[in-house]
């Protein structure tokens, strides 16, 4: 099994360097340098701040485009050209397949994240007074926040559309964000039906929040070990629910 | 017996007849289930396949197949043939599983066709073979190796095989995005050949091919048929079908009408007698000849019998093997209903 998902992760993996996603990194080092070199001057005093806090929500953003456009139709494009059908027609379960497709995608975040991630530190190597390595906690917790993006566009890869999973996927990434926001709102102002609906809200959708250190680091704060780890068993438990629902509907899938 | 008048004398141009001879038209009853579906010698055991897709919002029903039930012994020849939509992909689909049967088994090798497992000896050829456009031929069946875990070295040297086999060895390293559809009809074989599997389900396996091509996987193909491989096939081109094929299914709006042997069909034959003028209704049309055609030996007795009572000349007598376009026409008429 473990060969077969291997062997499906790192052609996942190629197909999307071949496809260019890798121009994005090119982009996001293009950011880098426009905000050192147009916004730093604005802010007398707060540059690594500011290009810290740009550089980390790019690192989001890019990953967030990569998983939303590449993953929502990940699955659909194979099925419509029909390429699926000679490796399901091979000794291979529809779960490993879908494995394979999710680890080829989380493979190709690892890369993008682990260069952006590179340029990033570099930039503020460059930058006197703002490296510190308290930004690797930081871009840690952003790779799992998209690994979680990356199971939820898998999820609905399998039930709908490939245009209706990406619209979803972003909504699911919004609410991830808001969905705390929203709780905190009807436990402190809404009535008994808000108080419900809220609580329905935030346990229905992951909380994104829980990866979200990016604004205490950029304020110099160091990411505690706990919130690491619990952040890493939120992701991971998450991502392996949303994998297993998905597989259970593929499994049932007509493929033809 | 038929009877067919020409035009013209001496009957040269001899009119057609569709003529099936019946005890071959009966050989085999449609949709006879088989009776053990794990005996040892068969491959494939499909039986009562049934499946009924819903479209649109309001869920309409539109038949895939219906009943279908027919199994193939290993080193079979077996082709489904039929109309577009009569169920030939759906059938292959389901036996692959690809595609949940609302109804019915389908066991390979006595195995389960849900078991992953029981994919293992099946090398398959989709109609529409579509690959990964960003890999290169070799590349993709080194992926598709992977997938049957083949160790690397044997890997490889399958690969180099299978290339070489399909005449695609100069093009190896071209993208797949480059190649023609006659190529990729030629790569989708050669990984279905890859893992020297011993059952190939090749759907339209000619499809996109040139005469030539068609004519080298046609001699493949009955090279692998002596090597004793299982063939299970769907094709449109009857004439190819009638040189493959051991048996085959008729399937019409996804029911199979029929399975027949060919070598029994093939041993059934009728006679066309080529009469001068001068006979009973020839005194008629005294420039016209005729042709009779009669389904058996006793029939062709009596009617030389009577010929010479009556002094008509018999200019010939044919022997005429009925051809399997015949009997999937006949049998498809006799089954009434749009194509």
């Amino acid at each position: 099994m473990t060969s077969h998902v291997g062997a499906l992760a790192i052609n996942t993996f190629r197909e999307t360097v071949r496809d260019r996603i890798f121009y994005l990194v090119a982009v996001f080092g293009f950011v880098m340098l426009v905000s050192t070199a147009v916004l730093s001057p604005l802010t007398v005093g707060a540059q690594g701040k500011i290009m810290s806090d740009v550089g980390l929500a790019a690192m989001v953003v890019f990953g967030l485009l990569v998983v939303v456009f590449v993953g929502s139709n990940m699955v659909h494009k194979e099925i419509d050209k029909g390429s699926i059908v000679t490796i399901l027609a091979k000794p291979i379960g529809r779960r490993e397949y879908l494995l394979g497709k999710f680890m080829g995608l989380s493979l190709t975040l690892l890369a993008m994240l682990f260069i952006m991630g590179l340029l990033f530190l570099v930039m503020l190597f460059l930058a006197p007074g703002t490296f510190s390595l308290r930004f690797l906690g930081a871009i840690y917790l952003c790779f799992w926040e998209l690994i979680l993006i990356n199971a939820v566009v898998v999820f609905f890869s399998t039930c709908v559309s490939s245009i209706l999973a990406a619209v979803f996927t972003l909504g699911v990434f919004a609410m991830g964000h808001l969905s705390q926001s929203i709780r905190d709102l009807g436990q402190f102002q809404g009535g008994p039906l808000q108080q419900k609906v809220s609580e329905v809200v935030y346990y229905l959708i992951p909380n994104l929040e829980v990866f979200n250190v990016r604004g205490d680091v950029v304020h110099g704060e160091t990411v505690a070990g706990e919130l690491i780890l619990w952040a890493t068993v939120y992701g991971a438990a998450w991502t392996i629910l949303l994998l297993l629902l998905a597989g259970a509907i593929f499994d049932r899938k007509e493929l033809r | 017996m038929h009877e067919v008048t020409t035009n013209r004398p001496g009957g040269e141009d001899s009119a057609h007849s569709t003529a099936v001879p019946k005890e071959a038209a009966e050989s085999q009853a449609a949709q006879s289930l088989p009776a053990d579906r794990t005996r040892p010698e068969q491959a494939l055991v499909v039986l009562d396949l049934t499946k009924t897709f819903r479209s649109g919002f309001l869920r309409r029903p539109d038949r895939g197949v219906e009943g279908v039930s027919f199994s193939v012994n290993k080193g079979e020849v077996f082709a489904l043939i039929g109309h577009n939509g009569a169920g030939k992909t759906t059938t292959i689909n389901c036996i692959l599983d690809l595609i949940r049967p609302d109804r019915g088994e389908v066991t390979i090798l006595g195995q389960d066709n849900h078991e992953p497992e029981s994919r293992r000896e099946i090398g398959y050829l989709p109609e529409r073979p579509n690959f990964f456009e960003h890999l290169s031929g070799r590349e993709l069946l080194n992926f598709y190796g992977q997938l049957l875990d083949l160790p690397r070295q044997e890997r490889s040297r399958r690969v180099a095989a299978v290339l070489q086999q399909l005449g695609l060895a100069g093009v190896a390293e071209r993208k797949l995005r480059k190649y023609s559809k006659g190529m990729l009809q030629r790569i989708g074989l050669a990984q279905a050949l890859l893992g020297d599997p011993s059952i190939l389900i090749l759907d339209e396996p000619m499809s996109g091919l040139d005469p030539l091509g068609r004519r080298q996987v046609r001699e493949m193909l009955l090279e692998l048929k002596g090597k004793g491989k299982t063939i299970i096939l769907s094709s449109h081109i009857v004439h190819d079908v009638e040189m493959l094929a051991d048996s085959v299914g008729i399937l019409k709006h996804g029911r199979l009408i029929r399975t027949q042997q060919l070598a029994e069909f093939h041993q059934s034959c009728s006679y066309e007698v080529r009469l001068g003028a001068g006979s009973e209704q020839g005194q008629d049309q005294p420039e016209g000849a005729r042709q009779v055609i009669v389904d058996d030996v006793d029939q062709l007795r009596d009617l030389l019998a009577s010929c010479h009572q009556r002094n008509t000349p018999v200019l010939a007598v044919e022997t005429r093997r009925t051809g399997l376009e015949e009997l999937y026409l006949q049998v498809h008429n006799e089954a009434g209903g749009s194509p």
